[in-house]
């Protein structure tokens, strides 16, 4: 059972987001204080024991996740390599993966943080296979600066947004932003910490140990968000134009065993989630 | 369950596998005794071995002169652990294996009297002549071997029965029992054989005087020599008979305890002569006013 | 060796060793600046590193890397490595199931020239003082067989052959390494246009001058591996005091040895003091033997005439070590001995029921060599952009024929890890996402088995006291115990079931 003390409060407040199908740029996603708190956690991004650890652990499961969405798929679309959009891509733990694997064409990742994405793109450079020009493009922007595309040829397979919500103030009209980049038959991936009691036991009592994600001052318990309300809130886009369904699948992090995935771990740890 | 099979299962072993956990004793009825393996051979299992030996021991003790049981017992006791190291001795040397190649046997007709009486003094083979005629004895009043089953071994243990005489001769020691006793303490530290040392039970029988010099004297230089010394089994005898006795004694590293015949001979003269002594004073004081 | 299709039209002009040359020399960008970069670069030629390749190429997740081989001797002799039926390489291994599969697998196995295998059903293993306890192991339902016994070399040419039908990889024989060092540090101040910085990837020069770069470093290089030198990872161990002497045997044709034998083929191993004797069985009549023993025994083994040699190693299966230390103060002699303790003590039922192997009838001429035996240990099998594997990473007393299998299973968990992190994105010369995965599965495993064969040995060399006759209740508790699968579990330990 899970215990979501502010779940009324956050749920009517997503309501009162409702979006409609305009998007007014002058509305912006990224919060400055979240983005002064990266920039000073770039240097120690790519440091294997560094506060990063956990998310270049968790990295790998996002593949299979992303895998396991592209087999579920009743027809699966015939095109030989992919596009990926990387939305709040840090220093690039995930951009660089996903431009690596020999299914993907190219890889677009924007973070709105300069310090991290020079740290992405210095990173980079250590891998030939990165430097093939196209494969792997970083962007110091938010997905609001980006043009509105026109065609689908402007559009990407896979949107990914890997622990970014839960740093958005009002993540509603951010997600609206987002949408209209995937392609047809594409996906929308994106991670996120549960709000529950457990991930509240954790942060107030484990401190930077423990399932904590980052360091220090990184997560605010009160802007987690949970399964049932992004299911409600995609729920909403289903007469919105938005094909296919809801997937999702839960990661707790068990201190000692590491990380471990499955169907209802969505209720105590993180989620996974797609449109 | 299973614990339950299992052990149904070890004590259902067939016979081969049953018989290693006692390496030299077999698992047979009286009535369905195994064939013998040599001449002689008459096999035991494990409680008439155990009864003989037991038997032999105490009759032994009472009777010493009973050569046959003397033999039982030493046959008896010496399986499962002893004979097996005696003949393992005699493998890790090299004469001790031509002994085992060759199988001499020491009797009446291998050993020439006449060629033996020959020799000069100081030797080995005439000390065992001289040996020979002063105890009565001649070669082939040794019992032969029963009751060790494996056949080497029996070889091994006829060897020793037969060598006993020679060690006789090599140390010196006189036949009755306190020399035959220093003879067996010092077998039992050379040989390791459980009979020899069950022997020295025979201390019992000694009278004080002996036993005194048993202790002081004649058990620590058996003791002392049977463990410092070369493994006097290993001796090839019959080709040692012209040897100088002192001399092997240096190669065998044994020093010869002292004179026992002349100890006690001196010791009766001194006795005879003291017991003289004080007839003639009991009989002057007698005589004086 | 096939290096692409251009060079496979005109490869019936050019030697394949020039041809591969060729391919090297003819890529285009290779500069002493800019070297060519290889996924992954494998230092050592033999069943490790060949099957770590192998496996790569084999797999569809890894096919399209680019990989490339270093190695010493001279490959193409290794692939045209041929022998007549009635000779045997003394070089010879035990495979365990799971490094046959394994095999299987990568379709090597294929390649195998199966008329030089010999499967075994049983082992029987017994000690050299409590000369009554002894332990079999028979091959549990449905294995066909506990393992199958063949040459080194023909494990190394099917691998070679099945490289040959995959994909070409770059393979530098008969070429040594200079040096091994890291690429150059980055330019500073950092220049505008992204530039490619491989100040972490290793560089390797070669002996014919090129420098190559391995995104993954894979040292298979044996004992004294330049690459764990360059690597800066130590090793722990200590040397046996003890040689491993080697040959190729006949046995006499009647024996349960015969493949006809509707019984089976077994394998024997007796622990002696000194060390265990092994006698292995290869197809036909002919036999490998494994004899650890010491230093001066393995001298006086080496100096003896054939006949006494033959009668010695019959003598060590059959007589007791008494008769056996005595045989070793010869220097001639033996088969009298022999022959003489045989007419006092027969082992005939012994030898019609298998418990003892056959006579020994001849040895191959030249077969005989010994090498000193260690144990060693890597503290780590991995750092950043480097891997050992086989011999690099750990020596292994002979005793219970593991030393091959322990590097095949390392291939395989390697092979295992770096398609993990190819079908997950990640750098392959990372630890975190790729290396660490192969350290943790077979370092800790690897520890075990050779601290526990490490003990076996120590626990065998003792010749007296209290522990021999407990050593001998020990095996024969075992045996009696087979059933409760004590006996099972310890040959799926040895098998790496």
């Amino acid at each position: 059972m899970a215990f979501r003390p502010t779940a009324l409060c956050n749920l009517s407040l997503l309501l009162r987001q409702y979006p409609r199908r305009s998007y007014s740029s002058s509305t912006s996603s990224v919060s400055l204080t979240e983005v002064s708190h990266f920039d000073k956690l770039a240097s120690s991004w790519w440091d294997p024991n560094g506060s990063s650890r956990l998310l270049h652990q968790m990295n790998p499961l996002r593949h299979d996740f992303i895998s396991s969405c592209l087999d579920s798929q009743p027809e699966p679309p015939s095109i030989a390599k992919r596009r990926y959009l990387d939305v709040g891509c840090g220093a690039g733990i995930f951009a660089e993966s996903a431009a690596r694997l020999h299914s993907t064409e190219s890889v677009l990742a924007l973070d709105p943080s300069s310090e991290v994405i020079a740290v992405a793109r210095e990173h980079a450079q250590q891998d030939p296979l990165l430097l093939q020009p196209g494969r792997l493009e970083y962007g110091n922007k938010s997905i609001e600066d980006l043009p509105t595309p026109k065609s689908s040829q402007d559009q990407f397979d896979i949107l990914t947004l890997f622990e970014v919500i839960e740093h958005i103030n009002q993540p509603a009209p951010f997600l609206c932003s987002c949408l209209p980049f995937v392609k047809p038959g594409g996906w929308l991936i994106l991670s996120t910490i549960a709000r529950t009691w457990m991930k509240l036991a954790y942060d107030k009592g484990c401190g930077r140990g423990g399932g904590q994600v980052g360091a220090e001052g990184t997560h605010d318990w009160k802007k987690y968000v949970n399964e049932e309300e992004m299911r409600s809130f995609l729920g909403g886009w289903m007469g919105g134009g938005v094909m296919g369904g809801v997937r999702s699948q839960g990661v707790v992090f068990v201190p000692g065993v590491g990380l471990e995935g499955g169907g209802w771990w969505g209720e105590v740890g993180e989620l996974f989630l797609w449109g | 369950m299973a614990y339950a099979s299992a052990s149904r299962r070890l004590l259902n072993l067939p016979p081969s596998q049953r018989v290693t956990f006692f390496t030299s004793t077999r698992g047979f009825s009286v009535l369905n005794r195994p064939p013998p393996n040599y001449e002689g051979h008459v096999p035991l299992n494990v409680f008439e071995r155990g009864a003989l030996a037991a038997g032999s021991a105490v009759m032994s003790l009472l009777n010493p002169r009973r050569g046959d049981l003397i033999a039982a017992l030493g046959e008896t006791t010496a399986t499962p652990y002893f004979i097996y190291r005696l003949r393992d001795a005699m493998l890790c040397n090299p004469t001790g294996r031509r002994i085992l190649r060759d199988r001499p046997r020491i009797t009446s007709k291998s050993m020439s009297v006449e060629k033996l009486r020959a020799l000069p003094e100081n030797t080995v083979g005439q000390a065992y002549m001289d040996w020979l005629d002063r105890e009565g004895v001649s070669p082939d009043t040794r019992d032969s071997v029963k009751y060790i089953d494996n056949e080497e071994c029996a070889y091994v243990m006829q060897r020793y029965r037969e060598s006993h005489d020679f060690y006789h001769a090599l140390t010196g020691l006189p036949v009755f029992v306190e020399g035959e006793v220093a003879l067996k303490a010092f077998e039992f530290a050379n040989t390791l054989l459980p009979m020899t040392g069950l022997s020295l039970f025979a201390v019992t029988r000694m009278k004080p005087a002996e036993r005194s010099r048993f202790w002081h004297t004649y058990l620590p230089w058996a003791i002392g020599n049977g463990l410092k010394s070369k493994e006097v089994i290993n001796v090839y005898w019959e080709e040692e008979l012209e040897r100088d006795v002192a001399d092997l004694r240096a190669e065998l590293g044994l020093e010869r305890p002292p004179d026992l015949r002349d100890t006690r001979k001196t010791l009766r003269e001194q006795r005879k002569t003291a017991k003289e002594k004080s007839e003639k004073m009991s009989g002057l004081m007698a005589d004086s006013p | 060796m096939a290096v692409g299709n251009p060079s496979k039209a005109l490869s019936p002009y050019i030697c394949s060793s020039c041809s591969r040359s060729l391919k090297l020399r003819s890529r285009k960008f290779a500069t002493a600046a800019s070297p060519d970069i290889y996924d992954v670069v494998c230092v050592g030629g033999g069943p490790a590193g060949l099957s770590l390749l192998t496996a790569l190429r084999s797999s569809k997740a890894t096919s399209h890397l680019s990989l490339a081989l270093v190695e010493s001797q001279d490959l193409d002799r290794a692939q045209k490595w041929h022998l007549p039926p009635d000779q045997y390489s003394n070089r010879a291994s035990s495979l365990t199931p799971s490094s046959q599969s394994f095999l299987s697998q990568i379709g090597a196995w294929s390649h195998i020239d199966t008329s030089r295998v010999q499967p075994y059903q049983h082992m029987r293993v017994w000690d050299g003082l409590s000369s009554t306890s002894r332990i079999s192991f028979d091959s549990p339902a449905p294995e066909p067989a506990i393992a199958h016994m063949t040459e080194n070399q023909n494990i190394i040419r099917a691998l070679l052959a099945r490289l040959d039908s995959l994909e070409p990889i770059s393979l530098l024989d008969k070429t040594s390494i200079t040096d091994i060092h890291l690429g150059p540090p980055p330019s500073s101040p950092a220049p505008e246009h992204a530039s490619l910085n491989l100040s972490s990837y290793p560089h390797v020069t070669l002996s014919s001058k090129h420098t190559i770069a391995a995104r993954l470093l894979v040292g298979a290089d044996g004992l004294n591996s330049p690459v764990r030198t360059f690597a800066g990872i130590q090793t722990r161990g200590w040397d046996y005091d003890r040689h491993g002497v080697v040959a190729t045997l006949k046995l006499s044709s009647e024996s349960s040895h015969n493949p006809e034998n509707p019984r089976g083929v077994t394998a024997y191993q007796r622990f002696l003091p000194t060390g265990p004797i092994a006698l292995l069985a290869l197809p036909g009549p002919y036999a490998s033997l494994v004899w650890t023993t010491t230093p001066t025994q393995a001298a006086r083994l080496k100096s003896l005439n054939i006949e006494d040699f033959i009668a010695t190693v019959n003598a060590a299966f059959r007589l007791s070590v008494v008769d056996l230390d005595y045989m070793f103060t010869l220097s001639s002699g033996q088969l009298s001995e022999l022959q003489w303790r045989e007419s006092v003590s027969p082992n005939t039922s012994a030898e019609a029921n298998g418990d003892i192997p056959a006579y020994v009838t001849s040895v191959q001429e030249s077969s005989i060599a010994s090498f000193p035996l260690r144990l060693r240990h890597a503290s780590s099998y991995t750092t950043h952009r480097t891997a050992l594997i086989g011999d690099a990473a750990h020596t292994i007393h002979p005793l219970a024929g593991q030393g091959l299998n322990m590097g095949l299973a390392d291939s395989k968990s390697l092979a295992s890890a770096v398609e993990y992190a190819i079908t997950h994105g990640a750098d392959t010369g990372s630890e975190m996402n790729c290396l660490d995965k192969y350290n943790i599965d077979m370092w800790m495993r690897n520890n075990r088995l050779l601290g526990a064969v490490d003990k076996l040995h120590w626990l065998y060399s003792v010749k007296s006291g209290p522990v021999v006759p407990f050593r001998g209740v020990g095996l024969r508790a075992v045996d009696a115990l087979g059933d409760l699968g004590l006996k099972r579990w310890f040959m799926r330990q040895a098998g790496g079931l």
